[in-house]
């Protein structure tokens, strides 16, 4: 199994899909290097599913191409696209065996048998799934089904894997530990994968490339970090995570940078405003807020809620002028609990990385 | 797939091999179609010379071409509407189903019932224009006018009766603490599955002028059950278990915490009753009004057994066709029972498509058992005790009757009957070949249209669903009538053949397994099909492999169901059977009216028998019990 696999870049061109009068995906370009994770990441409804069912070829654009590699796959059905797919239900075929799912797709395509038996075993120990072969996937726990799931796509050697919410049906912990592994066997194989989730989390910890979604287009593209760091709208910081957004005033800007008040403080920001001559707005990440004892210099404050998760102290805050904050302080100190309505200072940072219009 | 069918030019890109691929497709169907559609007939001609040479007959022989050109035109629109969808023109497998489906739908469903209208309609044999003749005619013949009010009292009397005691009996069996159950909802639903002329015939047996009961019992001579009060009577044993069908259904999904919500709220448990429960299984009351009234007015064989004379359309339909063979009034009489059965079926469809009240939620608690004082619980179970025992009553007549000499005069147990039986081997093969194939042919399409409505997003596909599901509402008799008009004549010539019957009832009973089929296609999750296509599978290996063997258990019910149907039916078996296909109902018809009553009691015992082993055969593969089968 772990021999090189023929993977091949996506290119998405204008794709428009709508089902009635609803535009489920509106004019989204998007192109997948070879060998790279792309998250389609976004709310319920936003498109990024019928996305996925387009590249695997379940949904038929209304316009727009799509390429795996040269090949224009536009107009093909499903088994004749070099995908495969991993389903939210994981879709195992309950009428057959673990063996005989992992082997479906190779039977489909008439391999020899010793073939057949020779990759569906490399599969199986590629998954640690040996042992298992005999059993019905309903046998089987939610963690095993997922690996069958995927052994079964890879099985067959796609140039390109598709993910929909492949972790959604498991519970927390294997979550986190089942999306280490996709990862891991992703990398390890180099294909190129595009993986749909609506959990900012497990976007950030798997993909090379986060694109977020919004009314059936992406709103923006970019790395974990870019995207954490610089979201491009109000939207994308709330989406991914970034809750603290609060209207700035302008007060200069040039090509290098710009300087906005916030709560009558001044905050530089390393980038220019997109819009000028639009109301802007800076997001103050909870991390780089701190909260200190009433009376210092900073935004006079009054704690509203304070939760302790272990590594960090979360507190939400109601500055002076009513707009409520969350504070992450992590590591905390002694003095740095406090107790419900109790007055405290508020310390922005002196520079965020970007500014929202 | 495309590079499947055909070895096309390497350096084409797949979208072009696809295109030339779907291009031969559609050719050849068109080719195919000119084969089947048009046919090239020795036609026999015959010229009278007599006038010039005396006593002279030339007969010669030329070839022609016959073909049906509105017919044709009917199937080119039900093979293009398809390739409007692009998605159905990438998928040819995909696209051939769909044509299928509706060109099926469109020759056997739709072409039928649109010519008894067209014939109707006309003046006379092969004229052309539209006429209302036919119905001037018949509505001044004074026993088509009584047959008209004949056919919608029975239908009235016998929809409101059993519907009220259909409902007492679901209530009783499904939310009482009455004793005995199980076993009672067995035997109130047996009607169900016996040809319904049985019924007829065994209450013949019972309350005849040489009846068990009437003359053996109590002597009584002046008695006469032939009449429309006997034609209710029967039409009662058959269609109280299918109103009880219904409502049980409705009762046993009622939440006992929406009733409880009301009383809570303060209402009286009448009051609950009126305002909650009762509402709550409205919309099944009326369902079983209108299916019964189906059924009712639809009925061939029970009237022409035991009507005495009284005049229904299905019974006068058949007359004017096949004792009279006058095609038009047989056509326009048809017409006068399709309409209200159409209406009574689109009211019925249109109050289902409405919200249904019954609720799917998970956690609701169900079939909650009402302890009720005894003075009403008593005679609801004594209602449902008597009709299970004047069931046991029926059929225990049927077999004792067949095992003895001369019912009503002799009755020394004897094997004699059994030697007309053996007479009717080739009937009873006929019956079998038949239902067999229509019980195949009906499943497989059941379970190809479900797969098509659930599963695929095409326009008309309401269209489809609706066409299919009509049939449920066509009497047998107008079927049969259809069916002759459209296809006796060149270049069929189906009539009397294996073919048309198979077809017919295929078609006929689809509804019932189209429904089987789309609820257990809803249970899979489908995923599991675009699993398998994406993993490289083609369509037709994804139905075979995945669609198939998960739906099967759904498939044999409907051939089981289907076939049962088939093994039944007299009322289109009549107009569509020859000598060469003659089928063991209209066998066992005639010799109820011409024979021993002991001698027709054989062949209905024979039947049932069949009936109750392809029952328990049904039973074994869906792990299901006998009443369930039929909750359809």
């Amino acid at each position: 199994m772990p021999e090189a696999f023929a993977t091949a870049a996506i290119s998405l061109q204008n794709l428009t899909k709508r089902f009635g009068a609803v535009t489920a995906v509106d004019d989204v370009s998007l192109k997948v290097e070879s060998g790279t994770l792309v998250c389609l990441l976004g709310p319920s409804g936003c498109g990024k599913t019928t996305t996925l069912r387009m590249v695997g070829g379940f949904e038929e654009p209304a316009a727009g191409r799509i390429f795996i590699g040269d090949e224009d796959v536009t107009s093909l059905p499903p088994y004749a696209r070099p995908t495969a797919m991993v389903f939210q239900s994981y879709a195992l075929f309950p009428h057959m065996t673990v063996y005989d799912n992992i082997a479906y797709g190779l039977r489909a395509r008439r391999a020899a048998k010793d073939e057949i038996a020779r990759r569906v075993q490399d599969a199986l120990g590629l998954m640690e799934l040996h042992g298992h072969e005999k059993k019905s996937p309903p046998q089987l726990s939610g963690g095993q089904q997922q690996r069958v799931a995927l052994a079964r796509a890879l099985v067959i050697r796609p140039k390109v894997l598709l993910f929909d919410e492949p972790l959604s049906n498991l519970d927390a912990q294997l979550r986190v530990r089942m999306r280490g592994e996709i990862r891991a066997v992703q990398k390890r194989l180099g294909i190129t994968s595009v993986y749909v989730t609506h959990d900012q989390e497990e976007a950030f910890s798997i993909a090379d490339q986060v694109a977020v979604m919004n009314a059936g287009q992406i709103a923006q593209i970019g790395a974990p970090r870019e995207l954490y760091r610089q979201p491009a709208d109000r939207f994308v910081a709330e989406f991914v995570g970034l809750s603290n957004i609060v209207a700035a005033e302008l007060v200069e800007h040039n090509a290098r940078g710009a300087t906005v008040r916030v709560f009558g403080q001044t905050i530089r920001s390393r980038r220019p405003p997109r819009n000028p001559d639009h109301q802007v707005a800076v997001v103050l990440r909870p991390e780089a807020l701190r909260v200190e004892k009433a009376g210092g210099a900073g935004v006079p404050a009054r704690v509203l809620t304070q939760a302790f998760v272990g590594p960090l102290v979360r507190y939400t805050v109601t500055a002076h002028d009513g707009t409520v904050l969350t504070v992450d302080l992590h590591n905390p100190g002694p003095d740095e609990f406090f107790a419900e309505d109790t007055p405290i200072t508020l310390r922005l940072p002196d520079e965020v990385p970007a500014l929202l219009s | 797939m495309s590079g499947d069918l055909l070895v096309l030019p390497q350096r084409w890109s797949a979208t072009q091999r696809q295109r030339m691929a779907l291009g031969a497709l559609v050719a050849l169907e068109l080719a195919l179609l000119a084969l089947v559609g048009t046919q090239l007939i020795r036609v026999q001609v015959v010229e009278d010379r007599r006038d010039l040479v005396g006593e002279v007959e030339t007969i010669h022989f030329r070839n022609e071409i016959v073909g049906d050109p509105p017919l044709l035109g009917l199937i080119l629109v039900g093979v293009g509407l398809p390739l409007i969808s692009r998605r159905l023109r990438r998928e040819p497998v995909l696209l051939v189903a769909t044509q299928a489906a509706v060109v099926g739908l469109i020759v056997f469903v739709l072409w039928p019932l649109a010519q008894v209208f067209v014939e109707g309609f006309k003046a006379g044999q092969g004229a052309a224009g539209f006429s209302l003749i036919q119905f001037e005619k018949l509505l001044e013949a004074p026993m088509v006018a009584r047959a008209v009010r004949g056919t919608l009292v029975i239908g009235v009397t016998s929809a409101l009766l059993s519907t009220v005691i259909g409902t007492l009996v679901a209530y009783t069996l499904t939310l009482t603490d009455a004793p005995w159950k199980r076993w009672l909802s067995i035997l109130t639903t047996l009607p169900l599955v016996s040809p319904p002329f049985a019924v007829s015939f065994a209450i013949i047996l019972l309350f005849g002028r040489r009846g068990l009961i009437t003359y053996d019992l109590f002597h009584i001579t002046q008695y006469d059950i032939y009449g429309p009060h006997g034609i209710v009577f029967v039409q009662l044993i058959s269609d109280i278990p299918l109103a009880a069908l219904i409502l049980s259904a409705v009762f046993a999904s009622i939440s006992r915490d929406l009733e409880e919500a009301a009383e809570d709220l303060g209402g009286h448990p009448f009051y609950v009753l009126r305002t909650v429960t009762f509402p709550l299984v409205t919309p099944a009351i009326l369902t079983a009004v209108l299916l019964t009234f189906i059924n009712a007015i639809a009925d061939f064989g029970n009237p022409m057994l035991i009507g005495g004379g009284y005049q229904v359309l299905a019974t006068q339909a058949f007359i004017q066709m096949i004792e009279l063979f006058d095609l038009q009034s047989g056509a326009a009489l048809a017409m006068l029972l399709l309409v209200p059965a159409l209406a009574a079926f689109i009211l019925q469809h249109w109050i289902t498509n409405r919200r249904s009240y019954i609720t799917v939620t998970g956690g609701a608690r169900t079939g909650h058992i009402r302890r009720l004082p005894g003075w009403i619980k008593w005679p609801l179970f004594g209602l449902c005790l008597f009709l299970a025992g004047f069931n046991v009553l029926l059929y225990g007549s049927i077999f004792v009757g067949a095992a003895v000499k001369a019912w009503g005069f002799d009755y020394t147990p004897t094997l004699q009957n059994t030697y007309g039986l053996l007479n009717s081997l080739p009937m009873l093969r006929n019956s079998l070949i038949v239902s067999v194939g229509s019980g195949l042919l009906g499943g497989l399409i059941g379970i190809l249209l479900a797969w098509l409505v659930t599963r695929q997003r095409f326009p008309g596909r309401g269209t489809l669903d609706f066409s299919a599901t009509l049939m449920y509402a066509i009497p047998g008799t107008v079927i049969g009538i259809g069916y002759i008009i459209a296809f006796n004549a060149a270049p069929y010539f189906w009539t009397g053949t294996f073919f048309i019957i198979i077809v017919a009832y295929a078609f006929r009973r689809l509804p019932v397994g189209l429904r089987t089929a789309v609820a257990a296609q809803k249970q899979i999750d489908p995923s599991l099909e675009e699993a398998s296509l994406d993993l490289g599978a083609s369509r037709l290996r994804t139905f075979t492999h995945i669609t198939f063997p998960l739906l099967s258990r759904a498939f044999f019910a409907g051939v089981i169901y289907i076939f049962i149907r088939s093994m039944t039916d007299l009322s289109a078996a009549v107009f569509l059977n020859a000598g060469r296909t003659q089928l063991f109902t209209v066998r066992m018809f005639r010799v109820m009216i011409t024979s021993t009553p002991s001698e027709a009691a054989a062949f209905a015992a024979l039947l049932i028998v069949i009936i109750l082993i392809a029952l328990g055969v049904l039973s074994k593969v869906t792990g299901k019990s006998f009443v369930d089968l039929f909750r359809v």
